[in-house]
């Protein structure tokens, strides 16, 4: 049957397509002449003679010379291309006469969107042409927008969030280069909620889908007053960190290395102070904020779960300002202002801490760790500079500097009485850690549609202990020795160096492309231990075999290069495809592991407010933080994929829908992710020897690769009025390991698996300069790995025993849920050049005993207890910012 | 109320909070006490099976090692031995089988105490793997001063696996010196006894990132250690002496082959971290049914390699 339909179609089609050309008056060949007439004459006299009526608006042809035609037995579609070559018209052929008509002529309408203030470049502003529904744009990550118009004049809308919206009128009858500068809204900052969606206009920019705007920061209430970046981002939908904001970032069942925090395009290694309490995202600097939730574009890579885009303030280009910001915790002062009026600007800020006394109190009480003893102190800081300059309207340099670090010092004394003398032991630990960052980025314009950004990064973290020991006797007599002088240092390190170019492409309305290469040079220093013996003659054999074995100054180099191709495309009337791909590659040891990550969404919104979607992203990694205690403490390992150490590799699917209807919000979104090789570290039982620090030799053997599985539903509802926000944030959600040399092979919940999380907040203004928030979070408690029962194994000669726990499931036990309720209070007053603002609040309101950790305290006979200990008590906070 | 006083009452309020963090005591899962049953026996050795209760973990007194048990041993599903209870010099109790354990045989053993559940297992002591000779680096050899006098002999020492299997690479290791101790007699050194102890070593980060200490005085190597095929295992034996009256003399290897229980029993020992907070320890390999501990066989050879004379 097939071959017959085959033969009959290749018999007769032929055949028929010669019918179609001779029947095509266009194709048939006529005579024409014409001496010197105008090109309307000349087609009125061709209509004549053809008897084809043909249809045209004399203003096409009226700037158009007179013509000369000769013609013979020339198709009539050629000659009718020769009268009209000197137009821009083009004809077609409609309904058996040739219509005439003009191609619109089209313009790019691009440039940036910034404070009319301050200069400031606005990022995620949403520019729109009023009374065309599909098109728009929002700027990018440096305030540029490019939007294809045809010829005619539109009115254009530039909206962002606290400032006022603008329309402006435009005539398109050439390229245009226009800059939007958005007054911000001078009234009490704006009600802002505390989970997506952030307003009614920002959520139907589905671009903006992941911000978390600066704005947030103020008021909301935090440990301290602090306001933190961090803290905000966990009160999105799937993303935890560990009790009271320690253990690092968690999104969708994650662990907290497999998110890329970037500050101005630059990877953050250690993004926490106080071991998670705070971030090292200064407030007064942060512009932008956006976080994926693993549906992140082919232009970021290098992480697994999730990315944390954090983009600072440029500083105002027209005044000079300062602010101070007074809190229980820290205090920050920030300076801004013009180098050159409209040209270029300066910021500079700086954070530092007074945790002293705080330390103090909590050390003495509860002797928690190793933070006992007679002196402990501990501080961090930070220092932000950013530098810019606008050498032209299309070419602009920016150079970003950022240093923060945390210092622990610890020291105590202990005295042992003997019938012989007095034995007695020094003890100093000092542990320094910090983050370097430096960038340099060059905005140039090479068309109006097509942006370019070039950066070179440096980006170093750095972890130093030092553990010194002095050792005294003093016997009866009175005569003093020494019996030990001691000391040791752990460093660990990642340093890197890279350079990556991206250019961003917006050729049609309904396309925009971007491209991107990318070069990373890493310097890896796994650990290196240096003992120290300060009395002359001492051996090292006289410590401990193991601690010997430390001697790993190791300094490991690896290249890796990234390569990626996204576009967003905005198909039909309702749909919008984001489609990415990723190519990375890593050499390390003369070994490469490359990874094709494929990356896609399709969105389609629908008439009434409602939006569906549905997404699948794939994501590698090439570098792991390594540990053993699971709260992202900073002496974990930074390590490179090798050989032994496999890239980790995660691919998640993600489907939801929204409903944006009379102030409400609905948001409901499934999920379901693999990590095919994700990473866990056995501890070596070595690392109190070194100062808390983690013993890196033979790193590579002690990493175990397994798999893990998530998946959940994560739901947001909100309604929002003129002076008041209520906000409903649920995630249900399951996350598992499985590793062959674990829990006897079985699979286990993850350490930071969840199943229930929910967060109310309420936001009402009370007054034109008074606001209050409340916020109450319920999760259910993390699962550890605890025993009911021990048993004695003894040596085989029975001289002695040691305990032996029976753990019958690793993270087989949950921790009481946990749950407190947070509220603050937020005043501003001031006018002129002189703005004040204050933040009371309480954390903790009801001072819930959240379960931080348990410890079984073996002690001795009736002793013995299950301690559960209880890290943030109810906490007021306070803090005071001057603006002037 | 004064500003004064106002800053008076916020710092109280702050006191007070802080004053709020708090340990609590808690309950912990509660498990029924269940028979412990431990034994790891050898090709030769008649079985001997420890036999206590398991205790909770406040518990902080000894385990309760019950009068009567009744441990039996069996074989392919037939009875073979009921054990008897035996109190050592050292005073250790434990259950024996008057049979000697042979190579490959599958042991199954039962515990039953009145009151509680009874506990069973089973499982064999492999043929052994046997060493080549072990080879000492001479060229290596240093001689390191301690305190007081005395020295210590740092011996470079390649063990190598003879037939190395390509699965179930179940190995652990013990080093042991012996110390020849002599008298000066008219100036001479005349030897008098000797003594054996424990040797420390030292090795490569690698291989001390894949060992591991047990209770049994050997030395667990994780299988992946094997990985790369290579049948060697280096480590510089530690020797601590007194040159004035004593001289190291031989280095003793012990060679364990394991059976898979053994080696994952000790394997999640390893693994169960020293009780620190926030760190999280491995699921105990239990093959207990029905109680807890370690029912598993092992054999051992034993390579001497005499230290040369270097005094």
């Amino acid at each position: 049957m097939a071959i017959r339909i085959f033969l009959i179609f290749t018999f007769f089609f032929p055949g028929a397509v010669c019918l179609l050309v001779a029947q095509n008056p266009v194709q048939q060949p006529i005579d024409f002449v014409c001496q010197n007439c105008l090109p309307a004459d000349a087609l009125v006299q061709l209509s004549r003679e053809t008897g084809i009526n043909i249809v045209f608006n004399d203003r096409f042809f009226q700037d158009c010379p007179s013509i000369t035609i000769a013609a013979r037995q020339q198709p009539f579609s050629t000659v009718l291309e020769q009268i009209a070559s000197c137009s821009q018209a083009s004809y077609k052929w409609v309904a058996g006469q040739v219509v005439f008509y003009r191609k619109a002529r089209r313009f790019t309408l691009s440039g940036y969107v910034q404070d009319a203030e301050t200069g400031e470049r606005l990022i995620g502003a949403s520019v729109r042409i009023i009374s065309t529904s599909t098109k728009g744009t929002i700027t990018n990550e440096f305030g540029f927008y490019s939007i294809p118009l045809d010829e005619g004049t539109y009115q254009v809308a530039v909206h962002y969030i606290g400032y006022q919206q603008e329309v402006r009128q435009i005539n398109m009858d050439q390229v245009q280069l226009l800059t939007f500068r958005l007054k911000a809204n001078t009234a009490l900052p704006e009600v802002v909620i505390t989970a997506l969606p952030l307003s009614e206009s920002l959520v139907s920019s589905e671009e903006n889908r992941q911000n978390l705007p600066a704005a947030l920061l103020e008021g909301i209430p935090m440990p301290g007053g602090e306001a933190d970046l961090i803290r905000l981002a966990a009160l999105q939908p799937g993303v935890q960190t560990g009790v009271d904001g320690l253990g690092g970032l968690h999104v969708r069942g994650g662990n907290a290395d497999q998110n890329l925090i970037l500050l101005d395009d630059v990877p953050v290694y250690n993004p926490n102070h106080a071991l998670g309490l705070f971030s090292v995202f200064n407030p007064a600097t942060i512009k932008n904020a956006r976080l994926w939730k693993g549906d992140f574009p082919a232009r970021y890579g290098g992480r697994a779960s999730s990315v944390l885009d954090v983009r600072t303030r440029d500083g105002n280009f027209r005044e000079n300002h300062s602010s101070l910001s007074v809190g229980l915790f820290a205090s920050s002062a920030t300076l801004e202002g013009p180098i050159k009026r409209d040209t270029s600007s300066f910021l500079l800020s700086g954070r530092t801490t007074y945790f002293g006394p705080w330390i103090d109190l909590f050390s003495k009480r509860e002797n928690l760790l190793t933070f006992s003893g007679d002196q402990v102190t501990y501080r961090f800081y930070d220092v932000n500079l950013k530098l810019n300059y606008i050498f032209s309207p299309k070419n602009r340099l920016y150079f970003s500097y950022y240093q923060g670090g945390d210092v622990f010092r610890n020291q105590f004394e202990q005295r042992f009485d003997d019938p012989e003398g007095l034995y007695t032991d020094q003890y100093g630990l000092t542990s320094d850690w910090g983050n370097a960052i430096a960038a340099l980025r060059w905005n140039h314009l090479l068309r109006k549609n097509l942006f370019t950004n070039t950066t070179l990064r440096f980006s170093r973290f750095y972890y130093q202990s030092r553990l010194t020991l002095l050792s005294t006797f003093l016997s009866a007599s009175g005569k003093e020795s020494l019996l030990a002088n001691y000391g040791q240092i752990y460093q660990t390190l990642i340093q890197d160096w890279s350079g990556k170019t991206d250019f961003s492409y917006f050729p049609k309305n309904w396309l925009t492309l971007r491209w991107g290469i990318a070069y990373t040079l890493h310097s890896f220093q796994p650990g290196a231990l240096s003992v120290n013996f300060l009395v002359p003659g001492q051996s090292p054999i006289t410590i401990d075999s193991l601690s010997l074995a430390l001697l790993n100054d190791e300094r490991l180099g690896a290249d890796e290069a990234e390569m990626y191709v996204d576009s967003e495309w905005k198909l039909w009337k309702h749909w919008r495809l984001e489609s990415g791909l990723n190519f990375s590659s890593f050499q390390i040891r003369n070994s490469r592991f490359s990874a094709l990550q494929p990356r896609i969404r399709l969105q389609r919104s629908g008439k009434k407010g409602w939006r569906f979607w549905w997404g699948y992203h794939r994501n590698a990694q090439y570098l792991h933080q390594i540990g053993s205690f699971n709260i992202s403490l900073p002496f974990e390992l930074w390590v490179p994929t090798t050989l032994k150490v496999p890239p980790e590799k995660a691919w998640q699917v993600s489907t939801g829908l929204a409903l944006l209807r009379n102030g409400w919000h609905f948001q409901l979104e499934g999920y379901y992710k693999r990590l095919d090789r994700v990473l866990t570290f056995l501890s070596s039982n070595t690392a109190l020897f070194t100062g808390g620090a983690e013993d890196a030799s033979g790193w590579e053997d002690r990493i175990l690769s397994g798999k893990g599985r998530t998946y959940g539903l994560e739901m947001t509802l909100q309604k929002r009025t003129r002076t008041n926000t209520a906000t409903l944030s649920y995630t249900w959600s399951d996350a598992q390991r499985q590793f062959p040399d674990l829990n006897t092979g079985k699979p286990f919940p993850f350490r930071f698996d969840r199943r229930h999380d929910l967060k109310i907040s309420v936001q009402q203004r009370i007054a034109s300069w008074l606001n209050a928030e409340l916020i109450w979070a319920f999760a259910t408690g993390n699962p550890i790995t605890l025993s009911g029962v021990k048993f004695q194994h003894h040596t085989p000669n029975g001289d002695t025993e040691r305990n032996v726990y029976v753990y019958t499931e690793v993270n087989g036990y949950r921790l009481p849920a946990y749950h407190r309720l947070d509220a603050a209070l937020n005043a501003y007053f001031g006018g002129g050049n002189w703005k004040h603002a204050i933040h009371l609040g309480v954390y903790n309101a009801y001072n819930r005993a959240n379960p931080f950790f348990l410890y079984v305290d073996s002690g001795s006979g009736s002793n013995a207890k299950a301690i559960q200990y209880t890290l943030l008590p109810l906490l007021p906070s306070f803090r005071y910012e001057l603006k002037f | 109320m004064n500003c004064r006083r106002c800053i008076l009452l916020v710092l109280a309020i702050l006191v007070c909070a802080l004053a709020c963090v708090r340990e609590a005591n808690i309950n912990l899962p509660d498990l029924p006490t269940r028979i412990v049953a431990l034994s790891h026996f050898t090709i030769g050795q008649p079985i001997q099976v420890e036999v206590s209760l398991s205790q909770t973990l406040t518990d902080a007194g000894d385990p309760v090692i019950p009068f009567e048990a009744n441990v039996s041993i069996a074989v392919g599903g037939k009875f073979l031995d009921k054990l008897f209870r035996v109190t050592d010099d050292g005073g250790r109790i434990f259950w024996q089988s008057r049979d000697t354990v042979e190579a490959e045989t599958q042991y199954a053993v039962t515990v039953q105490i009145g009151g509680y559940d009874p506990a069973q297992s089973e499982s064999y002591a492999p043929q052994p793997k046997f060493l080549s000779p072990s080879q000492i680096d001479t060229a290596g050899i240093r001689i390191l001063d301690l305190e007081n006098g005395k020295l210590a002999l740092q011996l470079p020492l390649v063990i190598s696996v003879a037939d190395l299997p390509a699965d179930k690479r179940y190995f652990a290791f013990g080093l042991k010196h012996e110390i020849e101790i002599f008298e000066l007699i008219n100036g001479e050194p005349v030897p008098d006894e000797y003594y054996e102890a424990s040797s420390k070593f030292l090795a490569d980060g690698r291989t001390l990132a894949l060992v591991y200490d047990t209770p049994e005085n050997v030395v667990l190597i994780n299988e992946n250690f094997w990985q790369d095929d290579s049948q060697q295992l280096s480590v510089d034996v530690l020797i601590p002496f007194d040159p004035a009256y004593e001289r190291p003399r031989r280095v003793f290897v012990e060679w364990r082959t394991l059976s898979e229980d053994f080696y994952r029993y000790h394997l999640s020992l390893a693994r169960q971290g020293n009780n620190i907070p926030l760190n999280d320890p491995d699921a105990l390999y239990n093959n207990i049914e029905g109680g807890y501990g370690n029912f598993s066989g092992y054999s051992a050879t034993e390579d001497t390699i005499r230290i040369p004379e270097l005094f």
